[in-house]
């Protein structure tokens, strides 16, 4: 998108990995990238970042500053705006000039055309849905950059890092989840649903009321009216109805997914994506899909 | 150990939102409440004070309705609330909002500073981050488990893969999802206490902010409806399928 | 002597009872003066006709011979003690009659029959409700009646053997028949016995008081002050935040805060465990017993209300411990779904409903102190109107494409308000029902609407929880609403909303007319307006719903809508409840069996293939019910199966 705007494009990467991708980054349009493997950023998440890219505005002085709308970019983008002045507008779906952007509000149902009027550079974060990577096929030079970091941006710090395979995120605070019922058929098949949490990543199991009464698996994954409330990303419903009593625990999930073989369930009514059919089917090739795109 | 916990009231988050003319959201003289996702920060706040000693206050920047999001607080059991309202906040962007709520907090000692991740009305998810600029402190986001002990505040950090526990000294900003800690009902004894504790009201002049400061640098020139969203895909199951929800997920940035 | 020996037995029953009406008179106060003439029919049939221990017939006939017997036989106390003075005493006027002498001897007779069947039920035939009774107390309680009516017995044929009785010894047969035993008579046996009958009735005396007997002095009054209206109306209790904290009652936390109407409950208890015996809860192995409940807080009172009392007198505060959870569990408390089974069954009108919902009122409010997924439920109502956290602006999608008139501000009121509900604004299967009754009342041709986004909920699950403000708010509100929209006639399809509206809504001002839809249909096919509903091809039993049935007494007009269907053994005033009463709709059942399973699995059993219901929870739980226990059963409201049959 940025390169609709100006052919004079520089991106940022901070953290282990960062000169690494920096030919990908070429590859989309960016002339120079800034970067630096620097552990700290890692090793301090936001504040360092902040400063550092603080600075390179100060240096090079664009006009617009683009973010994505991961959690790293949010902390950074948040911390910035502080340090520029300029107020950050956030998931944005498309920059239409220098300081005129658009946005979705209330839901999607609303489209908001924004005058941004703060003091060069402006901040835009991108929701990621707006634009599709296309590439250039151009290079990019790499500018290190200096990092000399003040004590005190780094008195956050990382203390240890947990992998959790089987247990996986709490429902609560899970980007994705994934709820099993009746559909599954045996409690055997919650594993289906395991493995394709596991593809994912930061993805927890959950059950409808049903699969919890059956004994499949304990209270603690029941989502519903008396069972818990989540308001993932993204939540897929496999084998699920959707009663009443189950969609009140996750209608408020940013995108539904559904699967389930009876086109009438009630959940279709809420679901983004409702795919009629054989959960047996999907939900694996679902997983293969996963792991295919996330290796490559 | 003095414990603030930013809240916001939002607009009734089951009833339908409207836009005024002036393309602001309507908050004025619409039932809403305090922001639920508000209430976890609080309920983490409460816990911590209750087991080592100290004060929770809540700080609200909002219309004079505002106050109902404050009584909320208050009745689960804060000590105090500060409410900043002022006609020439309205329609204040999220650096504006920051600047006031980093310039309430700078009047009174603190040490933690508690937010939602992101409020249910308008999910940007930066005024924290800048608050935290602002007030010149160490910020962390994403604490599902938080907990102080010995003048350092340590958090659970949700992960793709799992998690990574980061400490940092105090005083510091935390924001947290839901994970954190189920929020107390309050009792009725609560909600009558709460009219009994001490709020305080402040305007913008009272802040000591300048002119520009105060001056949102976004302003939204028009809102049109969007083409109706069709009413989610349907789709049979086959690679189709497959492919489009693995688009999904991508686009949410999971994958 | 017997002077002496009465004034020690007067005595300690004289000052236990000053204890026992001290502590009724500590407790709270509560209305109950009303309808006399309904109190007093009620003394009639349940006391003096023992209506309700007929229910089942061996334990009726025992306890009718020992009450009825102990009624005729308390001239004799007299007797016996005139006589001790002077052995030629006579009653006046019946002393010494032949009718008299009769029924004296009939009686008595019969009495020690009923002790004869009390010890059979209680040893040999052991019915499962005594678990947890003072089966110790008890028998030495019908040991103590055995020998009052034995040394009565004995008495009287010494003195036939002596020559001393005043009316022809064929007048008392079985005395005349024991007299037998004595031979010529013996004047020492005589006056042994006519001692020993005083004193075991001296003994007594003091002994009731001090023990669950008390029921045969306080269940005649407890049956009097029993509740007239209908069931399922709860005392209201207003909170006005406003008023001074100390000034507000949030129910019952320690024993000082129990009525005085609850205390005489405590009082009456029997033990007898007809209450367990009907209660789901304990049914389906939760740990509430209502026998046991109502026997905790009595231990409870006797053993603190005292402490109050004597705190009181000293002029001290005195600080209780908590009734939860120091006399009940939380868990106990949580467990009733308020069905009514128990209030059912009590021969002695004990209210158990009443204390649980006085005990959840001060655990909801002042403690905010429940099972966590009913948080949910609060949040929902107070943020949403709606139990389900729905948007209320949606609140009349279920009327998409039929012909329902939304009631706008300012319209005139239709005849007839339909008041839909939550369950079937918002849940997929109830919303089959009531369209299914929006057709019917179209083709006959009623003038009705709907509130729309202005219903909200009637506050029966805030109420039922214990969260009396809420439901205030919610009452206020929506009388508000009707009234303002001239409203005056109502039909309910929930019974739940139709206990609110019809019993409850008074109180806050609200009076219309309120029948459920099945009344309403009834009536329509008596006036020939709807066709009589047929059920062809379906054989169907038909589910009392509680807050229908024994809540509010209908049954004959839901099951005239199913004609032909074939009775469950639990049906009517005995119908088992399908477990979403008293807000457990929002609660787990985390012990035991569902309730809802169970009663599915009783529909099963009759052979039907259908599962008729007139209330959208039942519906709700028990299509829940049929999947979990893997029953074919289609769950359809009786709206549905007649709209089926007029297609």
């Amino acid at each position: 998108m940025a390169r609709r705007l100006t052919d004079e494009i520089e991106a940022v990467a901070l953290g282990p990995g960062a000169t690494e991708a920096a030919p990908a980054l070429g590859g989309h349009g960016a002339r120079t990238v800034h970067a630096s493997d620097d552990r700290q950023f890692e090793d301090h998440p936001g504040a360092p970042a902040a400063h550092v890219v603080a600075r390179l505005l100060e240096e090079h002085r664009p006009n617009l500053v683009l973010f994505s709308t991961s959690y790293a970019s949010r902390d950074v983008a948040g911390r910035l705006q502080a340090l520029t002045g300029s107020t950050l507008m956030a998931n944005a779906s498309a920059v239409l000039g220098p300081d005129h952007a658009r946005g979705e509000i209330l839901g999607g149902t609303k489209i908001v055309e924004v005058e941004l009027r703060g003091p060069d550079p402006k901040l835009v974060s991108v929701r990621p849905k707006a634009i599709a990577a296309e590439p250039s096929g151009g290079t990019a030079t790499v500018a290190p950059v200096r990092v000399d970091l003040p004590d005190e941006l780094r008195r956050l710090r990382v203390v240890e890092r947990h992998q959790e395979e089987a247990a996986g995120p709490k429902l609560e605070g899970a980007k994705v989840v994934i709820a099993g019922g009746r559909g599954l058929q045996d409690p055997a098949n919650f594993a289906m649903l395991d493995d394709l949490a596991r593809a994912i990543g930061d993805a927890a199991v959950g059950a409808s009321r049903a699969a919890v009464d059956a004994g499949w698996v304990p209270y603690s994954y029941q989502i519903g009216q008396t069972g818990k409330t989540v308001k993932p990303e993204v939540y897929i419903g496999v084998g699920i109805s959707g009663a009443l009593q189950h969609a009140v625990g996750m209608k408020q999930a940013k995108r539904i997914i559904a699967i389930n073989k009876d086109p009438d369930a009630p959940i279709f009514g809420l679901a983004d994506i409702g795919v009629v059919g054989d959960l047996f089917e999907v939900v694996p090739a679902l997983t293969e899909e996963i792991r295919r795109r996330k290796g490559s | 150990m003095n414990v603030i916990v930013l809240a916001k009231y939002v607009p009734n988050p089951q009833g339908v939102p409207e836009l005024g003319p002036d393309h602001l959201l309507v908050r004025s003289g619409v039932e809403g409440a305090l922001d639920p996702g508000d209430e976890y920060g609080l309920e983490a706040g409460l816990r911590i004070i209750e087991a080592q000693g100290g004060e929770v206050v809540v700080v609200s920047m909002g219309p004079e309705e505002a106050m109902a999001a404050i009584q909320r607080a208050l009745a689960m059991g804060a000590h105090g609330g500060i409410l900043i309202t002022d006609d020439v906040l309205r329609g204040a962007d999220a650096l504006v909002t920051a600047r006031v709520l980093a310039a309430t907090i700078r009047r009174r000692p603190f040490d933690l500073v508690i937010a939602s991740v992101e409020s249910t009305d308008g999910y940007t998810g930066t005024v924290p981050m800048t608050v935290a600029e602002l007030l010149g402190v160490p910020s962390a986001t994403f604490a599902r488990k938080l907990d102080v002990a010995e003048g350092l505040v340590r958090i659970e950090r949700q992960t793709e893969g799992g998690y990574d526990v980061l400490e940092s000294p105090l005083p510091a900003l935390v924001t947290v999802t839901t994970a954190v800690a189920e929020p107390r009902y309050p009792t009725l004894k609560g909600i009558m206490q709460a009219k009994q504790k001490p709020v305080e009201r402040l305007t913008a002049s009272d802040l000591g902010l300048s002119r520009d400061q105060l001056a949102s640098s976004q302003g939204v020139v028009d809102v049109h409806d969007a083409p109706p969203k069709d009413r989610g895909e349907a789709l049979e199951a086959g690679p189709e399928a497959v492919a489009r929800i693995a688009d999904l997920l991508a686009e949410a940035r999971v994958i | 002597m017997l002077v002496a020996a009465l004034a020690v037995s007067v005595g300690v029953f004289a000052r236990r009872t000053r204890l026992l009406a001290a502590l009724v008179r500590m407790g709270r106060p509560v209305a109950r003066t009303d309808h006399v003439a309904t109190r007093v029919r009620n003394e009639a049939v349940i006391v003096l006709a023992q209506r309700k221990l007929f229910q089942r017939l061996a334990p009726g006939l025992m306890h009718a011979f020992i009450f009825w017997g102990f009624l005729v036989l308390f001239p004799t106390i007299v007797h016996a003690m005139g006589a001790l003075i002077d052995p030629d005493f006579a009653l006046p006027v019946i002393g010494g009659t032949r009718w008299f002498a009769l029924v004296v001897d009939v009686f008595a007779t019969l009495v020690a029959v009923g002790v004869g069947l009390a010890f059979f039920i209680r040893k040999l035939v052991r019915p499962k409700r005594f678990e947890g009774s003072h089966l110790r107390e008890a028998d030495f309680i019908l040991l103590a009646i055995l020998g009052i009516v034995a040394t009565l017995l004995l008495w009287n044929a010494d003195r036939i053997a002596l020559g001393l009785n005043e009316a022809p010894a064929a007048w008392s047969p079985v005395a005349n028949l024991l007299s037998g035993l004595f031979g010529r008579g013996s004047e020492a046996t005589e006056r042994a016995l006519v001692w020993a009958h005083v004193l075991i009735i001296l003994g007594f005396l003091t002994y009731i008081p001090h023990s669950k007997h008390l029921h045969i002095v306080t269940a005649a009054i407890n049956v009097f002050f029993g509740k007239t209206g209908p069931r399922g109306r709860l005392e209201p209790l207003r909170i006005d935040l406003e008023a001074p904290e100390e000034e507000i009652r949030f129910g019952a936390a320690t024993v000082s805060d129990l009525t005085w109407k609850e205390v005489v409950d405590l009082y009456s208890c029997t033990e007898c465990g007809r209450c367990q015996d009907a209660c789901p809860a304990s049914f389906t192995g939760k740990a509430l017993s209502p026998k046991l409940l109502i026997m905790d807080l009595r231990d409870h009172l006797f053993e603190e209300g005292p402490n109050v009392l004597s705190a009181r007198a000293g002029g001290e505060d005195h600080e209780s411990p908590p009734l939860v959870p120091t006399a009940v569990t939380d868990e106990v408390v949580w467990d009733c779904v308020t069905c009514g089974a128990c209030v059912r069954e009590c021969p002695v009108s004990i209210e158990h409903i009443d204390h649980i919902v006085d005990l959840r009122r001060n655990l909801v409010m002042a403690e905010s102190r429940f099972p966590q997924e009913a948080g949910a439920l609060l949040r929902n109502l107070e943020s949403s109107s709606n139990p389900w956290g729905q948007p209320q602006a949606q609140r009349a999608a279920w009327a998409d494409g039929l012909e329902v008139r939304v009631l706008e501000p300012g319209e005139s009121a239709p005849e007839y308000l339909f008041w839909v509900g939550c369950a079937a604004s918002f849940d997929d299967r109830a919303r089959n029902g009531a369209r299914a009754l929006v057709r019917l009342l179209n083709s006959a041709g009623i003038d009705f609407a709907i509130l729309g986004p202005r219903e909200l909920c009637t506050g029966d699950p805030a109420r039922r929880m214990g969260h009396e403000y809420l439901f205030q708010t919610l009452a206020e509100q929506n009388v508000e609403t009707l009234d303002g929209a001239g409203v005056r006639k109502i039909v309910a399809s929930c019974p739940h909303c139709f206990n609110t509206l019809a019993n409850e809504y008074p109180d806050y001002g609200g009076r219309f007319e309120v029948v459920h839809h099945t009344e309403l249909l009834a009536r329509l096919v008596r006036d020939g307006r709807l066709a009589p509903p047929r059920v062809d091809g379906r054989s169907v039993t038909y589910h009392d719903p509680c807050y229908l049935g024994r809540h509010n007494g209908i049954y004959d007009e839901p099951r005239s809508l199913v004609p032909s269907s074939v009775e469950m053994p639990r049906h009517g005033e005995r119908s088992f409840c399908c477990g979403a009463g008293g807000a457990r709709m929002w609660m787990e059942e985390r012990v035991g069996r569902q309730i809802a399973d169970v009663r599915v699995e009783e529909a099963a059993d009759t052979g039907a293939d259908t599962l008729a219901v007139a209330c959208p929870y039942c519906m709700i739980m028990l299509d829940d019910g049929t999947k979990s226990v893997g029953k074919d059963l289609d769950v359809k409201d009786v709206a549905q199966l007649m709209a089926e049959s007029l297609e």
